[in-house]
């Protein structure tokens, strides 16, 4: 398999915002709780020496998906071509009948409901679409700084290497996460 | 929502940008399907020339798609101001507009009608207030207001230093600067042109050292800078001048690049030398009056001064304070003193950022004539005395003072009605609540607008006008580009909206005008492109340009502001009366009891933290640009929204003695008015001082709380010597609020 999976500089993201919008709008998401893109936040520090970091946050298609094997109907595979992990909406019962599962597993909460009783769950793809039309995802595109790449890992890890944490993100040795990162340094 | 597939067959796309108040002209490919937006993506340039666009064009489809979008027009039923509506038809509106303007010439004459128009929209033919000065000044005339909000400050101070408005590099320049100094200045919020932060982040991976000065620890700091100095608001020209103190006295200032380019250092140094006053503008001065410390001042001026190029980048937010002008001089006097000015990675200060390859305000546009209120009055071109400027016009940032005043307040006449297009100035000039009872005291307002801003709420005749997508249009950021932009019509008019140009061009019939030139819009714009020299310089084939929707233009060297009059200074003067870089100004020493002083120099203002008032309101008040919405337009976007609640930022200094923890409910209150909204406490805001970004939507209860929490119900309308809105120098108190 060649896994796919994200690559993410630290030190160039502003917190904009522009993935997670950009996100929605190909996605089509209400604006709402699900968010397939997330932008965490870390602030250390007293003023003048403040520390601040910016995670994006989309869903990094483990290794180990602990998504899909808490998923009481099976509903979350990892595609074998690719690695990429998705979801089979028309099989998932809801956010409502079984509690939101694969949320509560997955150690980063990359599976996403809206608020109505019953919403299904969504999460990042990697703009499987996109990705099957030879682009990028939408927030690789859409970074106005150019701090998110994708694409197979290994040559993401050749081309950026292979730092696996970065502030505010801590690699979970179990699910192993597709992703690289240029971390934010906490001192310079 | 729409469902939309890249392959499916029905979906047209159309290349166009938008035309918001922003820096940005962010070239857009918008996926269209029967009439509606279904997908944005944006430029398909190769690397590393692709523009792209920030997260506001990203969620651009549910602005132009909003549910809240007027479709119709309105004549306001209820009480003035109360936002209660009926639709009526084009033809009852535009009569009743009409009727209006016909009652208003007759009984008071065409002074009392008030044009208020404004950057709510930016482009060439249907920038808005355009059409409708053209129709009024077939009609007699009309009067309205001078300046824009923005950089007034920042415009006087490059004039009177350099002749010129066209100050700035073009961006890619700061890959030669070996510092970067953002004073003031966040371009990853605040889209100063399209790639800015991209190129800002480009000249730190390139081994620039950057430093922020600023009361914040905004997100362009927080990615990029070594260091930050916070600062106190309108402090700025103290440490700036005391910086250039120290070059004095360590010898430090470039004394040959001041003796051939510039006139009145002398005069400037004696200032800082203590001289003039018998003060002497020592680090320990500065530091008394900033909060930044006296050893980071000095430190501050010896690496300025030492490193080339630098580049000390200024900008206009700390230019809109009481003496904000003074800053944007005092800055460019230091770009001369380090011999930084016309040098590739220098910069020229100054606070602009417009580069010659057009000029920075002007545009082709619908010809406007002459305005028969203003033919009596002084000519204002080139002046720098504001107050020649405001004999006919009315300052913009005491436009609802002149309402209730006219002219027994000293404002050029008395207003009987008013009518508006391409803003929202109740909400985004100082002093919002005044600005509510101003509008309730006209005899008749009408308003062309997209939403129902608090502005449009206190009109008595609403017009729903087209966006941006259902136009087609010429474009430029506001730094002249690199690049122009033609913007496709990608739909067609929703609901009953019309464009500006087509209601002044009805208006016209209805008011008997017979020569108001109609054309389609394909033809006007062919026009506008005939006529303008800039764009048949840029842009050889119209059409070519209007398919791709862009015209990039190669530079083979990055824009150098002055680079001619540096090189070659015998032919190329500045167009200053000496011909040389200005730190004295004759022309600002003639202005008799002129409220500018001829050289840079700190003044003490009225609410600035020693104001006397700061016992009773301790904590002074920035009102920086928002990142999800462009000021108050997108302002009911819920994709923007969510991404970040509208919060006032306050230090745990000030936040823990007054009990409040971050996420509370606070009312933040002076005696102009009182806002409630979110505290953030946090660390990345000097004490002393709290923040709101302008633009949210004033929204007062019952007990008169805005509880849209809009930064100018507490800021002044007011001006500085130079004509800066005074938005960023108004003093505070912050206490826990209860919701009500």
């Amino acid at each position: 398999m060649n896994q796919f999976g994200f690559y993410f500089d630290q030190t160039r993201c502003t917190g904009c915002s522009a993935c997670r919008v950009a996100c929605k709008d190909w996605n089509d998401i209400p604006a709402g709780p699900e968010n397939w893109m997330r932008i965490t936040y870390t602030e250390k520090g007293k003023c003048p020496d403040v520390f601040v970091s910016y995670l994006a946050s989309p869903c990094w298609h483990c290794d180990n998906p602990m998504c899909a094997a808490a998923c009481p109907v099976d509903a979350i595979h990892k595609r074998e071509e690719d690695g990429i992990v998705v979801v089979d909406r028309d099989r998932c019962l809801g956010n409502s009948a079984c509690d939101e599962k694969c949320r509560k597993a997955c150690p980063y909460h990359a599976p996403q409901f809206g608020p109505e009783p019953g919403a299904k769950m969504g999460k990042c793809n990697l703009c499987l679409d996109r990705i099957q039309a030879g682009k990028k995802p939408i927030c690789v595109d859409a970074c106005p700084v150019r701090a998110i790449d994708a694409g197979p890992l290994d040559s993401l890890e050749k081309q950026y290497g292979r730092a696996r944490t970065a502030a505010g993100f801590t690699y979970a040795k179990r699910v192993r996460p597709a992703v690289v990162f240029k971390p934010k340094p906490t001192s310079p | 929502m729409p469902q939309s597939s890249a392959s499916d067959k029905n979906v047209r796309i159309v290349r166009a940008t938008s035309a918001f108040d922003c820096g940005g002209r962010c070239p857009l490919r918008l996926h269209v399907k029967d009439n509606v937006i279904v997908r944005i993506e944006g430029d398909d340039a190769e690397e590393p020339d692709q523009l792209r666009t920030c997260l506001r064009c990203r969620a651009y489809r549910q602005y132009i798609h909003h549910p809240e979008r007027l479709m119709y027009p309105q004549k306001r039923v209820g009480r003035r101001g109360d936002g209660q509506f009926e639709r009526i038809s084009w033809d009852e509106a535009l009569d009743t507009l009409a009727n209006q303007l016909k009652r208003v010439k007759k009984i008071y004459g065409n002074g009392a009608i008030l044009l208020m128009t404004g950057g709510g929209y930016l482009a060439s033919l249907h920038r808005g207030g355009a059409a409708a000065q053209r129709l009024l000044n077939m009609f007699g005339g009309y009067v309205t207001h001078y300046g824009n909000i923005s950089s007034e400050g920042a415009v006087w101070a490059s004039l009177t230093q350099y002749g010129s408005v066209m100050v700035g590099h073009s961006r890619e320049d700061m890959l030669n600067s070996r510092l970067i100094l953002l004073w003031g200045w966040d371009p990853a919020r605040m889209i100063s042109g399209t790639n800015t932060m991209y190129h800002l982040i480009h000249a730190k991976e390139n081994g620039a050292r950057v430093i922020a000065i600023d009361p914040r620890y905004h997100d362009t700091a927080a990615t990029v800078a070594d260091q930050w100095v916070p600062i106190r608001p309108g402090t700025d020209t103290a440490v700036m001048a005391a910086m250039a103190n120290v070059m004095i006295r360590e010898k430090l200032q470039d004394q040959a690049f001041l003796d051939r380019y510039t006139v009145g250092f002398d005069r400037f140094k004696s200032y800082l030398l203590g001289e003039e006053d018998g003060v002497e503008k020592t680090p320990e001065w500065a530091a008394g009056i900033s909060g930044v410390p006296a050893d980071i001042i000095a430190s501050l001026a010896r690496e300025y001064a030492t490193t080339r190029p630098a580049a000390l980048m200024d900008c206009q937010g700390p230019a809109r304070s009481a003496m904000g002008e003074q800053y944007n001089r005092c800055a460019a006097t230091l770009c001369a003193m380090t011999g930084n000015v016309g040098r590739p990675g220098g910069s020229a200060g100054g606070g602009l950022m417009g580069i010659p390859v057009a000029h920075m305000f002007r545009s082709p546009g619908i010809p406007a004539g002459k305005n028969p209120f203003e033919l009596e009055g002084p000519k204002v071109k080139g002046t720098l005395d504001i107050r020649e400027r405001v004999i006919k016009r009315i300052h913009i940032n005491t436009l609802f003072d002149a309402i209730l005043k006219g002219k027994k307040g000293g404002y050029p006449s008395d207003i009987r009605m008013a009518w508006s297009m391409c803003n929202n100035y109740l909400n985004q000039t100082g002093n919002s609540n005044k600005a509510a009872k101003a509008l309730q005291s006209l005899e008749f307002f009408a308003t062309q607008e997209l939403f129902m801003t608090p502005q449009a709420r206190y009109a008595d005749i609403l017009l729903p006008v087209t966006s941006t997508a259902e136009r087609s249009d010429l474009m430029r950021p506001w730094p002249s580009g690199p690049y122009f932009m033609f913007s496709n019509r990608a739909l067609e008019p929703l609901g009953e909206c019309k464009d500006d140009l087509e209601i002044a061009t009805e208006l016209a019939a209805k008011l008997d005008i017979k020569d108001f030139e109609t054309h389609s819009e394909e033809a006007w714009l062919r026009r506008l492109y005939e006529r303008s020299t800039d764009l048949k310089h840029h842009i050889r084939d119209f059409d070519r340009f209007r398919q791709e929707g862009i015209h990039r233009i190669e530079l083979e060297t990055p824009v150098v502001a002055f680079r001619k009059q540096i090189e070659d200074p015998e032919n190329h003067p500045f167009d200053t009366p000496s011909g040389k870089i200005e730190i004295y100004s004759q022309r600002v020493a003639d202005i008799v009891d002129g409220l500018c002083p001829p050289i840079p120099k700190y003044l003490p203002t009225s609410e600035d933290r020693n104001d006397p008032l700061s016992r009773k309101y301790p904590l002074q008040l920035i009102t920086p640009h928002p990142r999800n919405r462009v000021h108050s337009e997108m302002y009911k976007v819920e994709w923007l929204r969510e991404t970040e609640p509208h919060r006032v930022w306050i230090n745990p200094v000030d936040a823990t003695p007054r009990g409040i923890e971050d996420g509370d409910e606070v009312h933040v209150f002076n005696d102009r008015g009182t806002i409630a909204i979110i505290a953030w406490v946090t660390e990345r805001i000097i004490p002393g001082v709290v923040s709101v970004t302008e633009g949210a939507w004033y929204a007062p209860d019952a007990n008169g709380i805005d509880r849209g929490g809009c930064a100018n119900t507490l800021t002044r309308d007011a001006y500085s010597g130079g004509g800066a809105a005074v938005l960023n120098t108004s003093l505070v108190e912050v206490m826990k609020g209860k919701r009500s």
